[in-house]
């Protein structure tokens, strides 16, 4: 006789879901009306139908395995209208929340940045670390008196005038912890891209070359994601759009303002005199386009996390989502990166040195936070979302249909 | 009682404009009962002022009263207990009805028309009343109200507890050493408040003790009853010991034809060594009623070989379940198997219910309460949790280790070191092979009527009750109409062997049962109806120096009331009887009537019809019709004032069963033109409220048909239609088209003979 697929319900993953937002998943009796209001949702494919009787029989390889689950933007239209409160948006997001531990790199890591209940753990290590390197470079004091505050003194000063002390600690703290993100990013996406692409049978001989990869499949996925154009389709969750796109866009300021500064204070200046490498390194004056486009992008980040943040509270008090560590951690998390970046820049204009000092250290904190904690946390939809959205391109395409 | 009439014709309602009164009172007085009065509204206060004025002052007892409908105004027109009320329709079925005029029938053609029928309506009202005698209840000489309650589960202990706390002695019978029924092995109970999710601890205990501990209440355990003879409110029951047999054990049905065998020796008497059925047992108990809470046996569902039912170890039914999981713990990894599966995929297993859905989901829990990391799994076509058992479903749907999916189940096999499931067509769409440790098959619940008699009658008609084949072998009355019943009076069915059910559902069921019961002993105390005539003072009465023993009456009351003697020669029991009269369009002697219905009575009507036999368009028919879904009907289709064929005269009778072939013969032979019966459904899902009396009149109808063709006449000329209470749109065109094809056949050739 026909062998049917052989289950065994991981019980263990429906307890994981059910405490990280997924708790109302057992409710879902498949009416499908969720797949019926979902975007998403096709003909043959009823999303997220089936990912949810999926996640109640503790199907975790499939899940993990799912496109859609990692393509969908949790709209909340599938939560707004299911008869029975079984919440599928937050389903989906806890499944989302499982894949980024699932395929974390190193595993240890991935499942520490999991739960909540490692979250003074999760401060602590970035803290000390940081506040190691500030106490080794010996620039662990306040400025002394008639100097004004000068981040770029941060972690003390050498005479050596083309790459200053500072950029020196802040180098080796960032490059390699932005390598390291980068790498567990790479590792957990292609982990996921391979579990996808088995999920998919047919395995032809051809595969795209990395330059097809990046200008078929990956290249129009951010361009869309930029776009924003799937937030569109959302029903009842549309205001989300009001404040991710400008969180989008200020990061992609941010990074650019990131760059500039980096080619300016660690590249640039090996290569200029004495006098001119010592302009560089000094703070980047306020009327430089960079810097403008730096504080609009501050600004922007703290006015769309602040929407979305707004958003999800409403959306909580009307109980169209449950409240998680996954969620909010990032929210957060990505506040504190743009409140303490601004306080420092603030405190350092009007030239209060302990409170600029303070900040400028918490801001230090919360930056390497979000860097390596993101490929684990919600911040790895940025790495997982876009390896399914060329996914999605890459499984249209002839490398797979014509197998 | 000495009759004296008066006729009084309403003009209300339209019936004033469209026809003549004053011939109307010419056609009462033709009657026999002259100078009747009309009013405008004889409904009004001053219009039935006008009638007691004469019964107060003129000494009328017998009211024939032309008006409107029989079934509208039965209170305004109750002149009291002593007082006969006859009403001839001539609203709904006459002026309502009548026909717009066309260019094929003028105005005074249809006034005319009308004015002919409601004439003929006033003629038969005036006949009904001079041939009718006020009915005289019939008493039982000694009534006993004790009931007997039969079967100790949940059913029978709350029809006893229920019964003695309205004030009735009970006698509860269990077959077993002790009370409690299947309920003692159950290791918990669904959850009956709310949250609705937690399942409870039995409390079949203390059911036990509140009936043992009632003063009201004789326990017999360990006994059956070996037979119950008599009738209700003198029902004699036989006691025996528990599992043995009886000489007084009720005897098997023997037909003619069987008792022929055993007369030659072709044949083993079934009943050796019994008394004969109307044997009086000298040690028999009086009882007035009988509630039947007999329960239910666990199917076998070893007839499913693919789903390996007593050939694979650890394949049990829900029942042998419960057992292991009251005496210990259960496996962690087990599949409750809903359905059969294989060809015949989207049925349930015989004789379940929402009951055996509820019940997976309860085991399901033992499973997770048993097992930290226990797995249900609950492969099913149908979930059934009506009522506040939705929330016991989603209570259970949450558990993270019950596992839910619509299956169909294709095979269990043994591997794995323990057993696999196979499962096509499920919501994961996708085809599973679960691996458990055990697999549990929800049986049915089946009645114990389907493998023996259990109420055991000392009854002509045999010890159990009728045509159980039809419903897969539950007691069947009228399932839709009146639940309760079952083609016993007297007796009442609940819990299990009615319906498969659960606790809560049987705890309301035999609640009722005991009510039901009481009803039927406190109706034969007044010497009246059950149900469905409920209050029905008549009974039938037998002429028997006529009687020729044809046995036709015994043979074919649906509810068995009448046994008889070696000779054949009925006896009534009138307490069984429901006074449909089904007995009496039996008697071809025409021996059987009851004091206001019967064979002169209607017969007579039928002849008070005026016939014309020099006009060719005015052809008259009559129709029988049943007052209980036809009638309502044909008045409804009245009230709509939909048009009714004016050649028609309606004539309503208790069920088609009572209407006795003479009357067709005395319509035929006045000249009429065409005889149409009006009754319920009949087969399977019949609507008849007397079961049986629709499909035996259109038996009977099937043969007179022959007699007609040996007359010459045309078998078509008689017929029988089906009418729901519902149809009164389509009632008009039935009775049209059974007259548009008498028209083509001619006139009736017997007519003006």
């Amino acid at each position: 006789m026909a062998e049917g697929m052989r289950v065994k319900p991981d019980l263990e993953f429906i307890r994981f879901m059910k405490k990280a937002g997924g708790d109302s998943l057992k409710k879902c009796y498949q009416c499908a009306t969720c797949s019926v209001v979902c975007p998403l949702s096709a003909d043959k494919k009823p999303f997220p139908r089936k990912e949810m009787i999926w996640a109640q029989w503790g199907l975790k390889d499939r899940l993990v395995a799912d496109p859609d689950v990692m393509l969908c933007h949790q709209c909340g239209d599938c939560t707004t209208y299911c008869p029975r409160g079984a919440k599928p948006g937050d389903v989906l997001g806890a499944i989302r929340a499982y894949a980024y531990t699932h395929f974390g790199f190193p595993q240890g890591l991935a499942r520490l940045a999991s739960d909540g209940k490692n979250l003074p753990l999760l401060v602590a290590m970035p803290a000390l670390i940081i506040a190691f390197m500030w106490y080794l470079s010996g620039g662990m004091h306040l400025p002394e008196a008639g100097t004004a505050v000068d981040f770029g003194r941060f972690f003390g000063h050498w005479d050596w005038p083309w790459l200053t002390k500072n950029v020196f600690f802040i180098d080796i703290i960032f490059v390699p912890a932005f390598f390291f993100s980068l790498f567990a990013a790479f590792k957990g996406g292609s982990s996921m891209w391979k579990a996808m692409a088995a999920g998919l049978g047919a395995n032809s001989g051809f595969r795209p070359s990395a330059s097809q990869f990046a200008t078929e499949f990956l290249l129009p996925a951010v361009v869309e994601i930029v776009q924003h154009k799937r937030f569109k389709d959302c029903g009842t969750n549309y205001d989300r759009i009001k404040g991710h796109l400008p969180l989008l866009l200020s990061f992609i300021g941010l990074f650019a303002v990131t760059g500039y500064s980096f080619m300016r204070k660690d590249v640039i200046s090996l290569f200029v005199s004495k006098e001119l490498a010592h302009v560089l390194h000094g703070p980047i004056p306020l009327s430089d386009p960079f810097k403008l486009l730096a504080n609009i992008s501050a600004i922007a980040l703290i006015v769309g996390i602040g929407i979305l943040w707004a958003n999800r509270m409403r959306m909580q008090d009307e109980q169209k989502v449950s409240a998680t560590f996954y969620d909010w951690f990032l929210i957060v998390e990505i506040m504190a990166v743009g409140v303490t970046g601004l306080m420092a820049e603030v405190s350092r204009l009007i030239d209060v040195a302990p409170l600029a000092y303070l900040f400028y250290y918490m801001h230090l904190v919360s930056v390497f936070m979000l860097f390596i904690y993101m490929p684990y946390t919600k911040f790895a939809h940025l790495v997982y979302r876009t390896v399914a959205m060329a996914f999605e391109r890459y499984r249209e395409s002839s490398f797979v249909k014509q197998a | 009682m000495e009759k004296k009439y008066g006729a009084y014709i309403c003009a209300g309602c339209g019936i004033g404009e469209a026809l003549d009164m004053e011939g109307l009172v010419k056609a009462a007085g033709e009657s026999g009962i002259p100078g009747a009065k009309t009013h405008a509204a004889f409904c009004s206060a001053a219009g039935r002022e006008l009638i007691q004025n004469d019964i107060n002052n003129d000494g009328v007892n017998t009211v024939v009263l032309c008006a409107c409908s029989p079934r509208v105004f039965q209170d305004e027109f109750n002149f009291g207990a002593d007082k006969i009320t006859i009403r001839g329709n001539i609203r709904e079925q006459a002026v309502w009805c009548m026909e717009k005029p066309s260019d094929k029938k003028s105005a005074d053609t249809i006034k005319e028309y009308t004015q002919e029928l409601a004439s003929d309506y006033v003629r038969m009202a005036c006949t009904q009343a001079k041939k009718t005698e006020l009915p005289e209840p019939y008493k039982l000489e000694t009534l006993t109200r004790k009931i007997l309650v039969m079967g100790g589960g949940i059913a029978g202990l709350t029809a006893a507890k229920e019964a003695a706390d309205a004030g009735y002695d009970v006698t509860l019978v269990e077959r077993e050493e002790q009370l409690g029924g299947k309920a003692l092995g159950w290791r918990q109970q669904f959850p009956t408040k709310a949250p609705w999710t937690e399942l409870e601890e039995p409390t079949v205990a203390a059911m036990v003790a509140a009936v043992t501990g009632n003063s009201r209440i004789t326990v017999k355990t360990a006994t059956e009853v070996a037979r119950i003879a008599g009738a209700p409110g003198a029902l004699k029951v036989s006691f025996k010991s528990g599992k043995t047999k009886s000489e007084w054990d009720a005897p098997a049905k023997v037909t003619a034809d069987e008792q022929d065998l055993i007369n030659k020796g072709g044949m083993a008497d079934p009943n050796a060594g019994l008394q004969p059925y109307m044997a009086a047992d000298p040690a028999a108990e009086d009882f007035g009623g009988v509630v039947l809470a007999t329960g239910w046996t666990p199917a076998n569902v070893s007839e499913y070989a693919h789903l390996g039912h007593g050939t694979l170890k650890n394949v049990v039914t829900n029942a042998e379940f419960e057992r292991l999981a009251k005496a210990g713990k259960v496996p962690a990894n087990v599949a409750f198997v809903q359905s059969p599966g294989g060809s015949e995929n989207d049925m349930d297993f015989p004789y379940c219910n929402s009951v055996t859905s509820m019940v997976a989901l309860k085991q399901a829990k033992y499973v997770r309460a048993d097992n930290p990391d226990g797995r249900a799994y609950i492969l099913y076509q149908h979930m059934r949790t009506p009522g506040n058992m939705e929330m016991f479903y989603k209570g259970a749907q949450n558990d993270d280790g019950i596992f839910l999916t619509k299956a169909n189940v294709t095979k269990v096999e043994e591997g794995n070191g323990g057993l696999v499931v196979h499962a096509q067509n499920t919501l994961l769409n996708e085809d599973l092979a679960i691996e458990v440790d055990m697999v549990v098959l929800a049986a049915g619940m089946v009645p114990t009527t389907k493998e023996e008699a259990s109420i055991n009658l000392a009854y002509r008609q045999g010890p159990a009750f009728l045509d159980l084949e039809l419903f897969d072998g539950y007691a069947d009355s009228h399932f839709i109409c009146f639940p309760y019943e079952t083609r016993r009076t007297g007796v009442y069915t609940c819990g299990g062997v009615r319906k498969a059910m659960n606790m809560e559902e049987t705890i309301d069921d035999a609640t009722g049962a005991a009510l039901k019961a009481i009803q039927a002993i406190e109706s034969a105390d007044r010497g009246v109806a059950v149900h469905p005539r409920s209050g029905d003072g008549s009974y039938p009465e037998f002429f028997f120096q006529r009687c020729t023993q044809c046995k036709r009456c015994t043979e074919e009351c649906p509810f068995g009331a009448l046994d008889d003697d070696e000779k054949g020669t009925p006896k009534p029991n009138p307490t069984r009887c429901r006074r449909c009269g089904t007995c009496m369009g039996a008697c071809p002697e025409r021996i059987i009537g009851f004091k206001n219905y019967n064979i002169d009575m209607i017969g007579s009507m039928v002849k008070s019809v005026v016939v014309p036999d020099d006009d060719e368009a005015k052809l008259r028919f009559v129709v029988f019709v049943c007052e209980n879904d036809a009638y309502p009907a044909i008045d409804m289709a009245g009230m709509r004032r939909n048009t009714m064929n004016s050649l028609v005269r309606f004539i309503p009778v208790r069920c088609l069963g009572s209407v006795n072939m003479v009357w067709i013969k005395d319509a035929l032979s006045s000249g009429m033109d065409g005889v149409l019966l009006l009754g319920c459904k009949f087969g399977d899902d019949y609507q008849c409220h007397f079961v049986k009396g629709s499909e035996i009149a259109n038996k009977r109808m099937d043969n007179i048909g022959e007699t007609l063709k040996s007359l010459g006449l045309e078998p078509e000329r008689v017929g029988a239609r089906d009418v729901a209470i519902s149809d009164y749109d389509k009632v008009g065109d039935i009775v049209s088209a059974f007259v548009d094809e008498i028209v083509a056949l001619g006139p009736n050739p017997f007519k003006g003979f």
